[in-house]
């Protein structure tokens, strides 16, 4: 990797005072590090996020829990009252990467992680994502990839924590400058379906502070295929939350990951009604063959985009 | 003709590993741990072309980066690369990242020509050329035996189908790589290699230093897995860097990426087959079209070690009268170079795959239309064996026929290997407290080869193998050859025990007792005075044996709207002469199955048609089995000491990838014709994938 200045920062102000547009905020290092040793980015200044204090807390005293920027996967995955409240956060934890990578890897690491596609981690090529004039996964080697995207790049976003954080109606807290920001995950990476250099919505100086998480869905689930067992990327994800009080159901929401360059939102009128069952189930998986464009290698991720829609439906309705 | 004992103590028993402390407490020492005085990282630049003509290279600019050392070119331009990541020039440096400032610094002037990577495009006409003067598919090998038209025409039943292996990568994990001092006192080499002397030669010929003043050493290692029986460019390009930087050691370990490049794999293949039977399953004739690739050398030069991608064929079954067909074909990718029982596991997907297609036509049970046709002796009983343990009767059902989404299905296969031993020296050493030396200039592959000696030795002289010190992995012992071809255990074992007999005669003469072994051994080694006995010994006809069988089965469950697989268990039943160490060898099988597992499931070489590169160069994408993949592993080792050592490293690797195709064909009532198996293919032959048409099914064609 090229030489670089190394700060840490002992608090968000001074993290943000530290920032300028040519250096990179560190969390567990498991993306920044691997994409500097591969000379993909080559900051200016690294500046380290672990010794700020009480970043990673994980506060549940309100009705939204505040989950601080470095709380580690692993301790998402193992946390009683995740587990207990929001069991589909905890599963999608459980799925990111490996013990060792869970044990290092953060919140906010998960969510701002840079795409997966073997083009763009190539270390010999530009493809568009990284300034080139082409998409190379289009005409290519494509079975990671979209099968729903709004611009030329057909990377799709990775994160698991994104896909159930969408599902749970999650909001991501930043620091722009002196200005505080709110996203909601679907707008934190609106940026990168319409912009094929774009990994999300963040600018290069943005911090993520903390991730609030309303606790008012009490049903939630999250699932993945991979070709492994265990210690891969997911090929389809999906996650589906929503409110139970006595029988009456409300605001479910169920989106897929590994799909599209945002977490994909799968809308159907058939959610907004109390009581799903299961020929609305298997009809609102239905719906998404017709607005995906599979291409070449890619198509089989729509079955089991299907599937996993129709086994997280019955999962939280049963 | 010498014999092993009849009534063993040590032989066949469960021995833990001699060297497992020192290596889970990190004080085995491997290649990429030596750290000689002075020593300099050694790094590699490669073409980030796929084709070029490299006209000039300018070294300068890297040797001015601050701690670099030596700049040397791996050739002397002009010359064309023929493939992403050949060897270009190197560069040694006191850190690997001023290594890494000096590869970015070096200038290289190039000429892009034009390249192909895909084996069917490389076979039309209008295809690039790896070779400008030459086609890139060589000549057919073409073999014909009896009368296949003929016999064909009297088949009742005749199946075809159409099946393709993917280039699998060594991926040892120890990378390839040497520790190399090149002074005016001669060459140290510290390699990791599975042949020591064989490294020997190459340097020396290669660097022009006298042989006897060349030393390689290789106490362990980290895989080879037949990827490294030489010291590669690397070896002679760390041995340049080591001189040219004023004799000072250089350390050239490759990359994660360089080993998906340039040290070898597994060819590809892509088999047309047909095969034709009489009613009652009699086999009688079979066909084979087949091409592969090899990597850039496929068409022409083999001098990299590349060789074709040929496989035996037809595998393992009598057929009276076939016709075999089989191409080579070069693309512009990184050579072959043999991997664990070369052309084995494609030949056993091919054929046995087959042969379920035949047995479905036929409405027989696969397991009796292989026990019909298999002309060995061992083979049918292993096959008997393992369908009593795995309890094939009850569990294989029609295709297709278990309920629910999660379907399980069965599947079968043999394997054949030859192995035997090699000629290979000994020497042994009694000192006088009664302990003994085994020095022996063979290598340890990771499969417990220095286990193997101390087992020997401590039963030849009746005595506790804790009391062995054994010494391997250097040129200055006896040599050994190489550990290649399921070879070292078959050619150690017989040496070591000969030296053990000549060494007894000696202290049975230095001692006066008549037979100084057991109970005598404190007595008569304490009788010797300052010399302490050293007795040589070679590798014997009879103490070793050849020729492997081997029959794995294996259940799977498929979940069909996802296109998942899941492993659930593997029972294998191996024959292996006489069992030396029961523990390794359980464990080695299951490595290889293990193996197996990744070539049916998960390893795959992905090249990009349009640039030329390789796109999983790591293990992110190019996926290997992990523990929870692992299924159950049923082990039956079949005891056969009157046959001598034979080795088992290959031939238990070769059946598990059709037995897991063949689980999933039977589970979901269609014939996967592609390694690996990915969820991909399973859902579209089941017609679930959007713009991907159903296939005819693989198989019966008529009569």
């Amino acid at each position: 990797m090229k030489s670089f200045e190394y700060a840490k920062a002992r608090s968000v102000d001074g993290a943000i005072q530290l920032s300028t547009s040519e250096s990179r905020f560190l969390g567990g290092g498991i993306d920044l590090l691997g994409e500097m040793k591969e000379y993909i980015v080559s900051p200016k200044r690294v500046i380290d996020l672990k010794t700020i204090p009480n970043l990673d807390r994980i506060d549940t005293s309100t009705e939204t829990w505040k989950l601080g920027a470095n709380v580690r996967i692993a301790e998402i995955a193992r946390n009683d009252q995740i587990r207990a409240t929001l069991p589909g956060l905890a599963e999608a934890a459980a799925e990111v990467g490996s013990p060792q990578i869970r044990n290092v890897a953060t919140l906010a690491g998960n969510l701002a992680q840079h795409s997966r596609c073997w083009y763009y981690r190539q270390r010999d090529l530009r493809c568009l994502k990284r300034g080139g004039s082409t998409c190379y996964a289009r005409e290519g080697e494509n079975k990671y990839h979209s099968l729903f995207s709004g611009n030329p790049c057909i990377s799709p976003v990775v994160s698991n924590l994104a896909v159930i954080l969408a599902a749970l109606d999650g909001r991501v807290i930043v620091r722009r400058g002196e200005q505080k920001v709110t996203f909601a995950i679907p707008d934190l990476y609106a940026d990168a379906w319409n912009n094929p250099l774009a990994h999300n919505s963040l600018r290069p100086a943005d911090l993520i502070v903390r991730v609030e998480v309303p606790t008012a869905k009490n049903r939630s689930t999250y699932m993945q295929v991979s070709e492994k067992r265990d210690f891969d990327w997911a090929l389809v994800s999906c996650a589906a939350a929503g409110q139970k009080t006595g029988s009456q159901w409300s605001q479910i929401a169920v989106f897929l990951g590994a799909v599209a360059p945002i977490p994909y939102a799968v809308d159907s009128p058939l959610l907004e009604r109390s009581g799903l069952t299961s020929d609305s189930i298997a009809s609102i998986a239905e719906s998404l063959a017709s607005k995906a464009t599979p291409l070449t290698h890619n198509g089989y991720k729509l079955p089991i985009a299907q599937a996993l829609v129709r086994r997280c439906l019955d999962r939280i309705t049963t | 003709m010498p014999e092993w004992p009849k009534e063993p103590k040590q032989l066949g028993k469960e021995h833990v590993r001699y060297d497992g402390p020192i290596k889970v407490s990190g004080r085995a020492k491997f290649a990429s741990d030596m750290q000689p005085g002075g020593w300099l990282y050694g790094m590699m630049l490669r073409s980030k072309w796929p084709a070029a003509r490299i006209s000039a290279i300018d070294l300068q600019p890297a040797l001015r980066i601050p701690g670099i050392r030596a700049a040397v070119f791996a050739n002397n331009p002009p010359f064309i690369v023929r493939y992403y990541g050949q060897e270009i020039a190197a560069v040694a440096g006191v850190s690997k990242q001023a290594c890494l400032d000096g590869l970015r610094a070096i200038r290289v002037e190039a000429e892009p020509l034009p390249f192909v990577v895909k084996e069917e495009a490389a076979l039309s006409d209008a295809s690039p050329r790896v070779f400008e003067n030459q086609p890139n598919a060589g000549d057919p090998r073409v073999l014909q035996v009896g009368d296949p038209n003929t016999a064909f025409q009297s088949a009742d039943k005749i199946v075809e189908g159409f099946f393709q292996t993917s280039v699998q990568l060594h991926h040892c994990l120890e990378t390839h790589g040497n520790t190399i001092q090149l002074n005016d006192d001669g060459l140290t080499c510290w390699a990791s290699t599975q042949g020591i002397s064989s490294v020997k030669d190459g340097l020396a010929d290669n660097l022009g230093v006298p042989h006897d003043r060349v030393r390689v050493i290789s106490e362990f290692m980290g895989g080879g897995f037949g990827s490294k029986n030489g010291a590669g460019i690397e070896g002679g390009l760390a041995g340049r860097l080591s001189k040219e930087a004023g004799g000072q050691a250089v350390r050239l370990m490759l990359t994660r990426l360089e080993e998906a490049l340039a040290v070898g794999n597994r060819p590809s293949s892509f088999q047309k087959v047909r095969l034709g039977a009489k009613k009652d399953g009699t086999l009688v004739a079979y066909q084979l079209e087949a091409f592969g690739s090899a990597g850039y050398a496929s068409g022409g030069m083999t001098a990299a070690g590349g060789g074709g991608a040929g496989f035996p064929a037809p595998y393992i079954y009598q057929i009276p009268n076939s016709r075999v067909q089989q191409t080579t074909v070069a693309i512009n990718a990184g050579s072959a170079r043999a991997m664990r029982a070369p052309g084995h596991p494609q030949a056993s997907l091919g054929m046995e795959s087959i042969m379920d297609e035949m047995a479905l036509a036929l409405n027989m049970d696969p397991l009796e239309l292989r026990i019909k046709n298999d002309p060995s002796e061992i083979r049918r009983e292993q096959f008997r064996i393992a369908g009593e343990r795995f309890g094939w009767k009850a569990k294989y059902r029609a295709p297709a026929s278990s309920p629910g989404p999660v379907k399980t299905g069965v599947g079968c296969g043999g394997a054949t290997w030859g192995g035997g031993g090699h000629a290979s020296e000994a020497e042994v050493q009694i000192n006088p407290d009664g302990t003994v030396e085994v020095r022996c200039g063979t290598q340890d592959l990771g499969t417990g080869t220095m286990t193997v000696i101390a087992i020997v030795a401590a039963e030849a002289f009746g005595i506790e193998p804790s009391a062995i010190t054994v010494k391997i992995g250097d040129t200055a012992f006896p040599a050994s050859g190489g550990s290649g071809g399921s070879t070292t255990a078959a050619s150690v074992s017989p040496a070591v025990f000969d030296a053990c007999q000549n060494a007894l005669r000696d202290l049975s003469v230095a001692s006066g007792l008549a037979d100084p072994r057991g109970s005598n051994w404190g007595p008569a080694t304490s009788r010797l005075r300052i010399n302490p006995v050293v007795a040589r010994g070679r590798w014997k006809e009879g103490l070793s044996g050849h020729g492997a069988g081997g029959v794995q089965m294996a259940e799977v469950a498929v979940d069909i709207e996802t296109g998942f697989v899941r492993v659930n268990r593997i029972v294998c039943v191996q024959d292996c002469g006489l069992v030396v160490n029961r523990l390794a060898s359980i464990s080695q099988i299951n490595g290889g199955i293990i193996m197996g597992i990744g070539f049916a499931l998960y390893e795959e070489r992905i090249m990009d048609a349009t640039t030329g590169v390789i796109l999983n160069p790591n293990f992110e994408t190019y996926k290997l089995p992990g523990a929870a993949d692992i299924p159950d592993i049923e082990i039956v080792l079949q005891d056969m000491p009157e046959r001598g050592v034979i080795g088992i490293g290959e031939p238990v690797t070769i059946p598990t990838a059709a037995a897991i195709a063949n689980a999933i064909s039977n589970a979901i009532g269609k014939r996967v014709n592609h390694l690996p198996i990915f969820p991909a293919q399973i859902l579209g032959l089941l017609g679930k994938v959007p713009g991907v048409p159903v296939e005819e099914r693989n198989g019966e064609t008529g009569a």
